[in-house]
């Protein structure tokens, strides 16, 4: 393994030479007499245009905005550096897997979701939690009144999950189940269950999000310290590696980075840091990069400007598939490309005129195949208000078979490839992502970063600057700072009936009272014991805890006894 | 309306003041980010499980374009204020001296009479309206941390001699050592000081350093009831408030405003300090003096 | 807007805001620019952080004696939450300090809301300066209750 300090910065060095300008005699000779002339026959719009990353757009890109060493930072699909694409064939291989994200009300709701899809050819299921159960809250406590079921799925304890899976065969479906600060208990739970139908866990494929850095960095949900958490994963790894191959245990996840305002530069290097913090846990924690490297996955958002979104998502694969043989040591193909499942973005959603969100995704959607994804999740119209109707759902599918099976964008491969505008702008991307990761190298990692807030008020001020030109009218969102029309008619959307608390609930309180005590109580022990003991691993004691109906909130109790709860630091 | 609220206010607190006299007052100082909130925060929780009561000011910047402000002390000890139930009040300096003066002084004042044992005011100790702040305390604490450099140089230019209890925060930081070894060289230069000054050294994790912080600032309070210093600087700091405030509203500005009205003063560039000699010799001070 | 007589009434005290998510609520992208934004127009600005119950969230107005809460939520829990915080405060006989709402809320939900007397209500993509008119006028209300 190579390793070297200022990995970083010399590579910052390094790629900064690829946006450098070199003089272009005709570009000159044609600024100087056509565009001169023009301009000043015509308007001519002075203003600066930029992107999400405050990435300054020149008016007319040429052969002298790339590097004369240009094709080798491309290759070619299916080969380093991956910049083209993971695969060799791409999407003639097979299309990216439309994944559409689901989950809501009770477990008896989602059951019978999962088995309609099932009935439908779909293998690959999605599910969505609740509130309370990313943040490891039982049904029955006071903090939860009110969230339950509304925006997934509540588990509080393996009955729920029993009822979730009842009549599912894992091994014959994968399941992606995004949770975080509790993804380990609810993987014990999975695994518990695939026990139950008597399967060898060699044979259970899946994902789990637990991406514990970008909880602190974005999307806010934690039960520990970070400490804590990175422990807990860590044994996920291990565990999982050794006896659960097949199950993905981190999806490394710009998305919500990108929710709370980041530019997509900062999406882009927040993540990877994310993303290399967990590879080099993993060779800490002993095991060899070639073999766990291809089971962490990447989630990114696919937001509004075109060009810099298929941009960073070739500039992502670039930069894993560099660092992770350079700075790692990987050697394995397999374990230096980076897959990726995109969701369009939230963000750019708006509750004026909804039915123009549909073109929105569309761009979006359009972007991420351009952009090389494995999978894509497109948001529904209504989805800035509430989780998606029925109907929207369905429009939101449709775009991507059109996409897919009419467009013909598909074809050929990274048919982009070779633009003066978007090569220039994937090297600009490039360095822009190194000069973070140098940055966060000299605060001592992505962790520090994280904790002394440095990574939260990047993003925050950023999120403020572009709200500041959205007021301005620098930059425009339609129906909402133009083309405004007043008096809209609301549209019908999704409610979550009361139901779904009731039935928790009264679920909870005959779970409570025909449970054993004794081994609720002996398993909660033994799990402290693990907890408490850094050499040991604490996945069979998570596994041993669910099978005995612990609650998601009790056995999360045990470690909040030991590694007590985490404050973020101050972002404003 | 303003007018009648204002004498409202300043008969209760006149009161109130009555009432008054227990509380200590400790006012705690140190460079932003040097971890104020969370020793505060952790200390003010010790204090209460002791079966005291402790109220906590704090005191943020106001941007001197908008005149507000993000309140953000408040934030770094809100678990240990909700769990223990404490009174804080978050303060924006509001870019004046006089503002955040009268509204600290106000409330200390009311939260004295309501019988607080102690009163924590924070300050980032930066410019002149936080030093003035410091003179309503009874005790003064300036924290410090390891490896700030030149911030700290600033700092302690102003303070030093002020401060009675230095704490050195993040113990476990590379130089915590040397920085404490340093303030204590200057310290033992004090010779006059009838209270010996120490330096407190303070990790976030190690509860037995804000019970030595306790205890310290229990040490001063001995020391200030033996010299009869207790609550002194603070009749100072109200009687120096008021009678500024109001000779400024019925002394200063009405000469001000005479002096601008009156065409004959076109020329005052030339001869200010006359002028001035010449106003304050027609106030009779001295005769003023013999009656109080 | 503030006109004449309100710039008095703020004049020596700018208005004082709480910003809280009282519910189970991480989304804070929304809260982090006005708690700015707010700043920027001149008031001072107090953020509960995450997580806070409705409890802190009004025994944390209180002492801080602000003029208006600004409660904002985004995982469709506020008909619960926002109630929980309206009531409170009625059962205390707190009437000068103003409640306002944000976040995801049905046009459906907006009535019952505003029977709580928790106004504005705004969702994504309102102006900051809509939002800040009304903070304001909100602002005025209660401060003349204060000074009564």
């Amino acid at each position: 393994m190579v390793e070297e300090q200022n990995y970083y910065k010399k590579k910052l060095q390094e790629v900064q030479k690829h946006t450098e300008l070199k003089e272009n005699a005709e570009e000159k000779r044609w600024r100087d007499t056509t565009l001169k002339k023009w301009n000043e026959k015509t308007d001519f719009n002075e203003k600066e245009y930029t992107n999400s990353s405050d990435i300054k757009i020149k008016d007319i890109y040429t052969s002298s905005d790339l590097p004369a060493d240009q094709e080798p930072l491309l290759g070619i699909s299916g080969e380093y550096p991956f910049t083209r694409g993971v695969y060799p064939n791409m999407y003639r291989g097979k299309y990216w897997t439309m994944r559409m994200f689901s989950g809501f009300g009770t477990p008896e709701d989602t059951n019978s979701r999962l088995k309609y899809l099932i009935s439908h050819g779909e293998t690959g299921l999605s599910i969505a939690f609740d509130m309370p159960t990313l943040y490891a809250i039982d049904c029955d406590s006071k903090r939860a009144e009110g969230e339950i079921g509304k925006c997934g799925v509540n588990v509080t304890s393996l009955k729920d999950m029993e009822v979730v899976f009842d009549g599912i065969d894992l091994s014959k479906v994968t399941t992606s189940m995004t949770i975080n600060a509790p993804a380990a208990v609810l993987t014990a739970m999975y695994f518990a269950i695939a026990e139950k139908q008597g399967l060898d866990l060699n044979k259970i494929g899946g994902t789990v999000q637990a991406d514990i850095l970008k909880e602190y960095i974005a999307q806010k949900e934690w039960i520990y310290p970070p400490e804590a958490h990175l422990r807990i994963i860590r044994d996920m790894m291990v565990f999982c590696t050794k006896n659960a191959p097949k199950w993905n245990y981190i999806s490394i996840s710009g998305y919500h980075i990108r929710e709370a305002g980041a530019s997509a530069v900062q999406e882009l290097a927040f993540t990877l840091a994310d993303g290399f913090y967990y590879v080099d846990m993993g060779i800490k924690a002993g095991l060899d990069p070639n073999r766990f490297a291809p089971r962490l996955s990447f989630f990114f958002n696919s937001s509004i400007n075109f060009f810099e979104e298929i941009a960073k998502m070739r500039a992502a694969r670039r930069i894993w598939a560099t660092v992770l043989k350079e700075k790692f040591g990987v050697t394995d193909p397999r374990a230096q490309m980076l897959r990726f499942h995109t969701q369009t973005s939230g963000y750019t959603l708006t509750w004026q005129q909804p039915l123009n969100n549909i073109i929105r995704t569309t761009v979006e959607a359009m972007a991420a195949v351009f952009g090389g994804t494995q999978s894509l999740h497109t948001n529904s119209y209504d989805e800035a208000m509430a989780l998606p109707s029925e109907e929207a759902v369905k429009i939101a599918l449709r775009t991507q078979q059109i996409l897919a099976e009419e467009t013909g964008i598909a074809d050929t491969i990274d048919p982009l490839a070779g633009s003066y505008y978007l090569e220039a702008l994937t090297n600009e991307i490039e360095k822009e992502a190194y000069r973070y990761f140098d940055k966060i190298e000299s605060m001592g990692g992505i962790l520090n970063a994280v904790k002394n807030g440095y990574i939260q008020r990047e993003i925050a001020a950023t999120s403020y600057r572009r709200q500041k030109r959205l007021e301005s009218g620098e930059e425009i969102m339609v129906g909402v700072n133009r083309y405004v029309e007043k008096d809209e008619k609301p549209i019908n959307i999704l409610k979550i009936s009361k139901e779904a608390e009731k039935i928790q609930l009264s679920r909870l309180k005959n779970t409570k009272e025909t449970r054993n005590v004794e081994k609720v109580k002996k398993s909660l022990d033994a799990l402290r014991e693990a907890f408490r003991d850094e050499k040991k691993n604490v996945m069979p004691f998570l596994i041993d805890a669910a099978k005995s109906y612990a609650t998601i909130e009790e056995i999360s109790d045990v470690g909040r006894e030991i590694y007590g709860g985490w404050k973020e630091p101050v972002i404003v | 309306m303003e007018g009648a609220n204002d004498n409202l206010r300043k008969e209760l607190l006149a009161k109130l003041y009555q009432y008054g006299g227990h509380s200590q007052v400790v006012g705690i100082t140190g460079p932003p980010g040097i971890g104020k909130s969370t020793l505060i925060g952790n200390m003010s929780s010790l204090i209460i499980k002791s079966g005291k009561k402790v109220a906590i000011l704090a005191i943020d910047a106001s941007s001197p374009y908008t005149g507000g402000s993000l309140l953000g002390n408040r934030i770094r000890m809100q678990d240990q204020l909700w769990e223990n139930k404490i009174y804080m009040r978050s303060l924006a300096n509001r870019g004046s001296k006089g503002g955040l003066a009268d509204s600290a002084l106000g409330s200390v004042i009311i939260l004295d009479s309501a019988g607080y044992d102690y009163i924590i005011i924070e300050t980032v100790g930066s410019g002149q309206a936080d030093l003035d702040i410091m003179n309503l305390a009874d005790t003064t604490v300036l924290v410090l941390a390891p490896g700030l450099g030149d911030q700290i140089q600033a700092i302690k230019a102003g303070i030093m001699e002020i401060a009675d209890i230095f704490v050195m925060n993040k113990m476990d930081r590379e130089g915590a050592y040397f920085a404490m070894k340093d303030i204590e060289d200057t310290l033992s230069l004090d010779e006059n000081k009838e209270f010996r000054r120490e330096v407190i050294g303070s990790t976030i994790t190690k509860s037995e350093s804000y019970l030595e912080l306790i205890n310290a600032i229990g040490r001063h309070r001995e020391f200030l009831d033996r010299a009869g210093q207790m609550g002194k600087k603070r009749l100072d700091f109200a009687l120096r408030w008021v009678l500024e405030d109001e000779l400024k509203e019925k002394l200063i500005d009405p000469i001000i405003a005479k002096i601008h009205s009156n065409p004959k003063n076109a020329s005052l560039k030339e001869n200010i300090y006359q002028e001035v000699d010449f106003i304050i010799d027609s106030l009779d001070i001295r005769g003023l003096l013999k009656k109080i | 807007m503030v006109d004449g007589k309100n710039q008095l009434l703020f004049k020596d005290k700018p208005i004082k805001i709480l910003l809280a998510k009282p519910g189970i609520d991480g989304h804070d992208r929304g809260i982090l620019v006005l708690a700015k934004a707010f700043r920027d127009a001149g008031m001072e600005v107090l953020y509960a952080g995450l997580l806070p119950t409705p409890e802190e969230v009004v025994d944390t107005a209180v002492n801080e004696d602000v003029d208006v809460i600004a409660l904002s939520l985004l995982n469709g829990a506020h008909m619960t939450v926002f109630r929980k915080v309206a009531q409170i405060m009625e059962s205390r006989n707190i009437d000068d300090i103003s409640l306002v709402g944000g976040g995801t809320i049905p046009d459906e939900d907006k009535p019952e809301l505003e029977k709580m007397k928790i106004t504005g209500n705004y969702g994504p993509g309102t102006p900051l300066s809509v939002i800040i008119d009304h903070v304001t006028m909100r602002a005025i209300e209660a401060r003349e209750r204060k000074l009564r």
